[in-house]
């Protein structure tokens, strides 16, 4: 039952059932849903702005109001201090996964900004790129258990299974992009990569192995539609509920380095061209202007929110930030349905 | 969602059926920029292939959909009265579509909280009268791609299924040869031990024994521990073996779901206790969570003990 823990699972069953069974029990009622949110920015490509996106992206909801850690989980390659101008952290994610302190929150550092505290990534162990797989689990258990409103993980470069597990646990799983054809290439490798890993997930869960081996093989699917399509004619319920589980997959998307009009409009026609030909939605949330500004406050190893918040690419957080507010609000209120 | 083959001209323009001249001649302009070739959105997304043929739907669109003459005359022969050979028959698309229908437009916009279940996991929600799937994929045969697979032992009754076909010895439920031998070997490496392929086990059972396993298999605990007496196990021996605690295996034995622990781990022991027993583990567990789902609507024990 390896990967289920990172398994967000389409339930059917109604809700009030549930608390009704549990009321009846004597047990307590289950508490409100979780308000605390994990988001996670990803892209695939090295340099692309993942960290800074992820630092500004903290203090802009840090600003209002919100308890944010962020969390370098970019294991191995962790820079997010510097992105906010932290000395390089005492204490660090590998303390945590060594089992030196049993709970995350005793490895967050301050940052010097109300409301955020970091979690720098493992700097000193040679070895912590590669987490065991138990240590990964209890990692993004606690994770997403954390003591904060929002956690937001800077992830690493890359579609290795410990970079698609974060982004799949993710209540919101923020796709970077620049405009540039190495990056889309990249991006899509990588969305495309946590998709089947999350249909492997499912799969596995639900019993469909035999059954989608028995559809896959031979046979080379390019999108999910088709390969759901072929389950459905083999089993009609199974299809449902692949289609089901598998339509939770919802990536957001962020362009980066926005330079022209053009660039600003190619998130929409990413949503559109992923839609079409992987069947699949994805929440556009906005673009990011490219600023010299960014670069310049990066070498002055001074967060570039609060440094210039005067420029449009500092605005454009808000919006992005706005965006993700407002799919969690629309999430609580399908919910209960 | 259809392949794109499948898709008529307004379903490629995402253009309602009804849309104005205006609004066509817009979303043509609009597809022919985002999907042009060597566009940044849709590179490395669509093979070239793929590209081709949309490139020549958009040109398509453009010539027959602006003219209103040639539009009408399209718009007759995809939704005019049976006029076969007009399109692309397509008979599993409209399934295709009632499924993915049935199955999207509930969804909350975005992925649904999750529930704090228990500390140490998350659990699965068993889905309720979930189809016995492989049962179902079973007389897939007519369906052309297992075809091939099938011909290893086309007629033989699936009691006895015959050992020189099979690299392993068949389990005495496994009734669908088409499956067994060609998926185990292609089984991709999965992280998940207990949910690996049973191991070549002791020879066939007696065909005495296939009398306690009910055909349609509803695996009750009970069914399980006659099935472990059969074998002459004792509840100690099987604990051991599987390295499932005697408790568990007890409780699965008599039912008692609310002592049972979480849903994953109760997979994961079913799982065990069916290799154990050889029997089909994904049966024996979809069989036993279903009744343990239809006892509890809310679920399983939350606290896995």
């Amino acid at each position: 039952m390896a990967d289920v823990p990172i398994l967000k699972l389409v339930r059917t069953p109604p809700v009030p059932a549930r608390r009704a069974v549990g009321a009846a029990r004597g047990v307590p009622a289950a508490p409100p849903a979780r308000t605390r949110r994990v988001i996670s920015i990803g892209g695939g490509k090295g340099g692309i702005g993942k960290s800074l996106i992820s630092a500004n992206l903290g203090i802009e909801l840090a600003r209002r109001g919100k308890r944010v850690v962020l969390v370098d989980a970019d294991l191995g390659g962790a820079n997010l201090h510097t992105t906010l101008g932290v000395e390089v952290p005492r204490r660090t994610l590998s303390d945590f996964v060594e089992r030196k302190v049993s709970r995350i929150e005793d490895v967050v550092t301050p940052t010097g900004i109300a409301n955020l505290g970091l979690v720098s990534g493992a700097l000193d162990h040679l070895d912590a790129a590669n987490p065991r797989y138990a240590q990964k689990m209890r990692l993004l258990r606690h994770i997403q258990q954390i003591d904060a409103d929002f956690a937001i993980l800077d992830l690493g470069a890359g579609t290795g299974t410990n970079v698609l597990d974060f982004f799949l646990v993710s209540d919101h799983g923020v796709l970077v992009l620049v405009p540039e054809p190495t990056a889309v290439e990249n991006a899509y490798r990588f969305v495309k990569a946590a998709f089947w890993r999350r249909m492997r997930n499912v799969a596995q869960v639900f019993g469909y192995e035999p059954l989608l081996r028995s559809v896959m093989d031979g046979a080379n699917f390019r999108s999910p539609v088709e390969l759901v399509e072929t389950v459905s004619r083999k089993n009609p319920e199974a299809g449902a509920n692949l289609a089901r589980q598998l339509a939770v997959f919802r990536p957001r998307l962020v362009v980066n380095q926005a330079r022209t009009a053009q660039d600003a409009d190619i998130g929409r026609a990413v949503v559109a061209a992923w839609r079409k030909y992987f069947g699949l939605e994805m929440d556009y949330l906005g673009f990011i202007q490219y600023d010299d500004e960014m670069w310049r406050t990066l070498r002055a190893r001074r967060p570039f929110l609060l440094e210039r918040p005067d420029v449009p690419a500092a605005k454009a957080f808000a919006t992005v930030v706005d965006g993700l507010l407002a799919i969690d609000i629309a999430a609580r209120a399908g919910a209960p349905k | 969602m259809k392949p794109l083959s499948q898709q008529n001209l307004y379903e490629v323009l995402d253009v309602p059926f009804d849309a104005s001249q205006a609004v066509i001649a817009e979303a043509v302009e609009r597809a022919m920029a985002l999907y042009a070739p060597g566009s940044l959105a849709t590179y490395t997304l669509m093979d070239p292939e793929e590209e081709r043929l949309l490139a020549k739907m958009l040109e398509e669109a453009r010539s027959t959909l602006l003219d209103p003459t040639a539009r009408a005359r399209y718009d007759e022969r995809i939704t005019g009265p049976e006029q076969p050979g007009s399109q692309v028959p397509s008979p599993p698309a409209p399934a295709m579509d009632a499924v993915i229908r049935a199955a999207w437009p509930e969804l909350p916009p975005v992925i649904p909280a999750l529930q704090p279940a228990s500390d140490e996991e998350w659990e699965e929600e068993p889905v309720e009268g979930q189809p016995a799937v492989e049962a179902e994929a079973a007389p897939a045969p007519q369906a052309p791609q297992p075809a091939a697979r099938v011909e290893e032992a086309p007629e033989t009754p699936p009691a006895a299924a015959p050992p020189t076909a099979s690299p392993r010895p068949a389990p005495i439920l496994l009734e669908k040869v088409v499956e067994a031998p060609a998926s185990q070997q292609a089984a991709p490496p999965t992280p998940s031990a207990p949910a690996a392929p049973p191991e070549p086990a002791a020879p066939p059972p007696a065909q005495a024994e296939a009398e306690l396993v009910p055909e349609d298999a509803v695996w009750s605990g009970a069914v399980l521990r006659r099935i472990r007496e059969a074998r002459g196990m004792s509840l100690q021996q099987v604990s051991e073996r599987t390295k499932v605690t005697r408790h568990h295996v007890e409780n699965v034995e008599a039912d008692r779901f609310d002592q049972l622990p979480a849903t994953v781990y109760l997979r994961g022991i079913l799982l065990s206790l069916a290799r154990e027993l050889r029997l089909d583990g994904q049966k024996v567990a979809r069989s036993y969570l279903e009744r343990v789902a239809s006892a509890h609507p809310g679920g399983p024990a939350q606290r896995p003990r």
